[in-house]
């Protein structure tokens, strides 16, 4: 006998065995130990379905694309959430699109999450980033301060990302500055973030009902605990010193390690080498280019110029 | 901090025949686009269009080692 849950499934050609994958890739991302995935798949099956609103402010849409390069994953979310504002995606224009955001925040107080994507300009009064004739701060404090929680997607909502980079033009602040005290907040850094860490957050709230433990920068350690030169496939190359020195030469073609051409994998804390990228198919290193650090704070500043070594400490 | 504020209709004083209509922001484009139509006697008369989103790429590229500038301008567009 199939449950409601299986038909609901099943309806939208997902089978039970696409399901428990998922649950155990879910597993896997948050290093759960082995039957992980059960806890996941019982509480997803049991659970509501928490409303979503995902604020786009001085972004690229890069983290909503990122987010959609998993169809499978996204169907799936799907039937445990529902998204109900997304500049980019929703039907609703203008006041409509507006009045769904006001709804969602009503009818649901403190129980849905805000996604904030992109920064938050604050010079000149915040001019720089207007939605719906109200400024990105004003919106964020409206939206944020009565969520269930905030996440923040990408780079720029964490520290400002670009728009932050030196001179900053626009005054361009993440979440956590732009909206000081805001709590829960999770940061999901990244140029853009991974999918998967933003399912496999709200994965283990669901399945929880509590957010998964932060660093000191306010990630999740699941995702951003381990550096990704210690986990680097191309580490062992490092150590004996068989370095990439010029673009397609002997070493390049044979992956060899790219500290020489400016990888910023010993300064970057991201699971990039776990989870991958576009359906898991690869990632920066295994494509044969440097990381450029883009989980850490200030990369574009910090970490820039990208092809140049990072210098001996 | 003072709150900007931008009216979303503005409907012009004393004529009965003519409208401003604001959209506000449009959905499903990438960016944040704000569309102001004039409308007389039912038509279209003036339409504005606005990119309502400013980060400043070209001042935050100026100085930066050239080999870098793909990586910044990819950023313009994520989708």
């Amino acid at each position: 006998m199939k449950s409601d849950f299986e038909e609901k499934m099943e309806k939208q050609g997902i089978t039970r065995r696409d399901f428990l994958k998922f649950c155990s890739v879910m597993a896997a991302t948050l290093g759960l130990p082995a039957g992980g995935g059960k806890a996941i798949a019982q509480a997803l099956e049991a659970g509501t379905r928490p409303p979503i609103i995902w604020l786009e402010f001085q972004d690229c849409t890069g983290d909503s694309e990122s987010f959609l390069r998993e169809p499978t994953l996204i169907n799936l979310l799907f039937d445990f959430l529902s998204l109900d504002y997304h500049e980019t995606l929703m039907v609703p224009s203008g006041a409509l699109a507006e009045k769904s955001r006001q709804d969602t925040i009503k009818n649901y107080a403190g129980q849905y999450i805000c996604v904030v994507e992109g920064s938050i300009p604050t010079a000149n009064d915040g001019v720089y980033a207007m939605i719906g004739g109200r400024t990105a701060r004003s919106i964020a404090q409206e939206t944020c301060g009565q969520a269930l929680a905030t996440i923040a997607v990408g780079n720029c909502a964490w520290d400002g990302g670009i728009a932050a980079a030196f001179p900053n033009p626009t005054g361009a602040m993440g979440v956590k500055d732009a909206l000081p005290g805001l709590s829960p907040l999770i940061n999901l850094p990244g140029c853009p973030m991974n999918v998967y860490n933003l399912t496999a957050t709200i994965v283990y709230f669901l399945t929880n009902n509590q957010w998964p433990a932060l660093d000191s920068q306010g990630r999740p350690q699941f995702a951003y605990g381990q550096e990704i030169h210690e986990h680097c496939p191309r580490h062992n190359h490092f150590e004996a010193d068989r370095f990439v020195r010029a673009w397609g030469d002997q070493g390049h073609q044979s992956g060899w390690c790219l500290f020489m051409m400016g990888c910023k994998g010993p300064r970057t804390r991201h699971n990039c080498w776990q989870v991958k990228w576009n359906g898991g198919i690869n990632w920066p290193i295994g494509a044969g280019h440097g990381c450029i650090g883009c989980a850490s704070p200030k990369f574009w500043d910090q970490l820039s110029p990208f092809y140049n070594p990072l210098p001996d400490d | 901090m003072p709150q900007v504020f931008l009216p979303l209709v503005a409907n012009s004083a004393g004529s009965p025949t003519s409208q401003r209509i604001v959209i506000d922001p449009i959905t499903r484009i990438e960016g944040h686009l704000r569309i102001e139509t004039q409308i007389e006697n039912g038509r279209v008369a003036e339409a504005y269009s606005a990119a309502m989103m400013f980060r400043g790429l070209e001042i935050i590229l100026k100085g930066r080692d050239p080999r870098d500038a793909w990586i910044y301008t990819q950023r313009i567009c994520g989708v």
